[in-house]
């Protein structure tokens, strides 16, 4: 449970993900889809950026890296959430079916801000912001007051997610994602569906607490110019289709 | 584990609650279809029960007759009553001479009763009750002690007459009121004694001695025949075998057996028809149950696959449609036996009057409703385990990306 806290600066460079050769086929009417990382390696406490236009596998990229999606093939995934302790071979547990440790992976260590919604609709904010926790069995310690206040929805905790806006309800996303203080935040366009001026806001308010909670974050997103300043890495991506265009192929790596 | 099944125990709770009317409506759905079955079953059971219960009870549907009067020899009836088929089964005397007046203490006239032969276990008259025995002991019919003013136990003065050589003779006979007869038994003035009995009075009118009671005449009676016989078969379903078996042998009997078939007919063919009308309903009952409830797990993929996101174990997720599936069943249940209830009690209000009392039209037992919520949470658990685990399937990264 330490973990979080000892992802310090002094492990700055310590790799948490680490990719060759992983690619991910996907086809949808008729028109095929790859997305290939021939190398691509990821430390700690490093912000990284995925930018592209939509359609082009940041998504299916992100979905690997939370666990949440088997990749068709790969020469190596290893994930090392805990420093000092050996890496874990995500594509071994893929095979032999290991989803529950994949699972358990990804509730410890993995924070995902969705693009819309992902809140139930049955719980009161607070529940929703509290629920990464309360899978863990977490106390409560101030955490998730202090995401509501950083984040501007205290006042919304009691009410349920219809009630709030689509600013809002982003801002509660993010709190869940932050809220069990794991060591990696996943955001998939986290503000695609507000206002550039909101967007701005939220995405400022996102990396700050990201910053502070020592997460390292991978963000997705299909606009550099307003996360340029914010200091991200971005990763290389390029996309090319084949002259008859029935495969689109984007190649990320860094 | 546990405190996982928990947490989702809770979550599906609150989302059930949450969603108040999409739950009252597969609530309502549910015993919409499960309701009106138990109502059919509960008239099935209650009716057909009734008319096999009567039909049981009423000793009259089990009795055989024989057909005008015959000359029974009295090793030929233990034959018969040796039948396991046969229950019960007593010689009759000339039906001319199996009467007697009677004379109480209390009433000042003389009541001639029927005389009715009867030994141990004779259906017609109450189980454990005292039965006629030896020269003395009789049970009366219920309009004869009625007339007579006597209860068990009273005395009574038998007497009878004959013409014996040339004269007019009459004798008394102390009697004693061993039992009064159920109404149903004997509806006219009448009196069951032992055969023994009939046989002496019998003797006595035939101008035959009597040494038992000191009546005079001409020597016994040696290799006495019977007229006729009472014979009550063990049940109304060995009535027809015996009919046939006496048939054959060409003693005519007169049997309930046409009005047993008839009842036993309606059994099969309303039995035919409710099995008819419940595995359809029963058929509709699954299949509705089971598209709603798909239906609902379908429709929650994506918070499924939310809580799948956040860390819940496949296994824990399988346990959220389950539960949700759980309380449509049993609040199914519990409001289709309510609607039960009510109409059950407004059927057998309205037919009160048509019934014995303490019969019902309507009437389940408790293990048919043990039944009903079995059956519902067996099908609620299938069908939810079958959607859930289908949901668990796919993998979460697509179920997230749905809206």
């Amino acid at each position: 449970m330490n973990t979080e806290s000892a992802a310090g600066a002094e492990s700055r460079h310590s790799t948490i993900y680490l990719l060759h050769d992983v690619v991910k086929n996907r086809e949808a009417k008729g028109v095929a889809f790859r997305l290939r990382v021939p190398s691509l390696r990821i430390d700690q406490g490093e912000k990284i950026a995925l930018i592209g236009e939509s359609g082009s596998g940041k998504s299916t990229l992100l979905d690997m890296l939370a666990f949440i999606l088997q990749p068709s093939a790969a020469g190596a995934f290893r994930f090392r959430p805990d420093d000092g302790k050996p890496a874990i071979d995500v594509d071994a547990c893929w095979q032999n079916d290991d989803l529950n440790r994949l699972g358990d992976m990804r509730k410890r260590h993995i924070g995902y801000v969705m693009q819309t919604g992902g809140l139930l609709p049955y719980l009161s904010v607070r529940d929703n912001i509290s629920l990464c926790r309360r899978v863990l069995g977490l106390r409560r310690d101030g955490t998730v007051e202090h995401l509501a206040e950083m984040l501007g929805i205290v006042n919304q905790l009691k009410k349920r997610p219809d009630a709030l806006s689509t600013g809002e309800r982003q801002r509660v996303a993010i709190g869940r994602a932050l809220a069990h203080r794991p060591a990696i935040v996943i955001a998939d366009e986290p503000t695609a569906s507000l206002d550039p001026y909101a967007a701005e806001n939220v995405m400022s308010l996102f990396l700050g607490l990201a910053e502070e909670f020592n997460s390292t974050v991978i963000l997705a997103s299909h606009a550099w110019r307003h996360v340029k300043e914010l200091g991200l890495r971005r990763l290389s991506h390029r996309t090319t289709h084949t002259r008859d265009s029935k495969l689109t192929e984007t190649v990320v790596s860094g | 584990m546990i405190r996982n099944l928990f947490k989702i125990f809770r979550l599906a709770t609150r989302d059930y609650l949450h969603e108040w009317q999409m739950s009252v409506c597969f609530v309502l759905g549910l015993a919409a279809v499960l309701g009106p079955m138990m109502v059919l079953f509960g008239l099935k059971f209650g009716i057909v029960g009734a008319m096999m219960d009567q039909l049981i009870e009423d000793p009259g549907n089990r009795e055989i007759r024989p057909v005008g009067s015959g000359r029974y020899e009295h090793s030929w009836l233990e034959s018969v009553r040796k039948r396991p088929e046969v229950a019960f089964l007593v010689p009759r005397t000339r039906s001319i001479a199996a009467t007697i007046e009677l004379a109480s203490e209390h009433v000042p006239r003389i009541v001639p009763v029927e005389l009715i032969a009867s030994d141990h276990g004779d259906p017609l008259l109450a189980p454990g009750s005292p039965v006629p025995e030896g020269l003395d002991r009789v049970v009366l019919s219920r309009s004869s002690a009625n007339k007579l003013a006597v209860k068990a136990g009273d005395r009574l003065d038998g007497s009878l007459v004959r013409r014996y050589l040339g004269q007019q003779e009459r004798v008394h006979l102390p009697l004693t009121v061993a039992a009064v007869a159920p109404e149903q038994a004997f509806s006219r003035d009448g009196a069951f004694v032992s055969v023994r009995l009939l046989e002496a009075l019998e003797d006595f009118r035939d101008g035959r001695t009597v040494p038992e009671l000191g009546w005079d005449g001409v020597s016994a009676n040696t290799g006495r025949s019977y007229p006729g016989f009472r014979l009550y078969a063990r049940s109304i379903h060995d009535v027809a075998g015996l009919r046939d078996a006496f048939a054959a042998i060409d003693v005519d009997v007169h049997t309930q057996a046409a009005g047993i078939e008839l009842v036993q007919r309606m059994d099969r063919n309303l039995t035919a028809i409710y099995w008819a009308i419940a595995v359809i309903g029963l058929v509709g009952f699954s299949l509705s149950l089971g598209a709603s409830l798909w239906a609902n797990v379908d429709r929650k993929r994506k918070q499924l696959s939310v809580l799948r996101l956040v860390g819940f174990r496949t296994s824990d997720i399988v346990w959220f449609p389950m539960v949700q599936s759980l309380f449509t069943a049993v609040l199914g249940w519990a409001l289709a036996v309510t609607i039960y209830y009510a109409t059950a009690w407004v059927i057998n209000g309205m037919m009160a009057d048509q019934v014995d009392a303490g019969q019902q039209v309507c009437r389940l037992l408790q293990i048919h409703y043990a039944i009903a919520l079995g059956l519902t949470s067996g099908a609620a658990v299938i069908a939810a385990g079958l959607a859930g685990m289908r949901s668990a399937r796919i993998e979460p990264s697509e179920g997230l990306r749905e809206l």
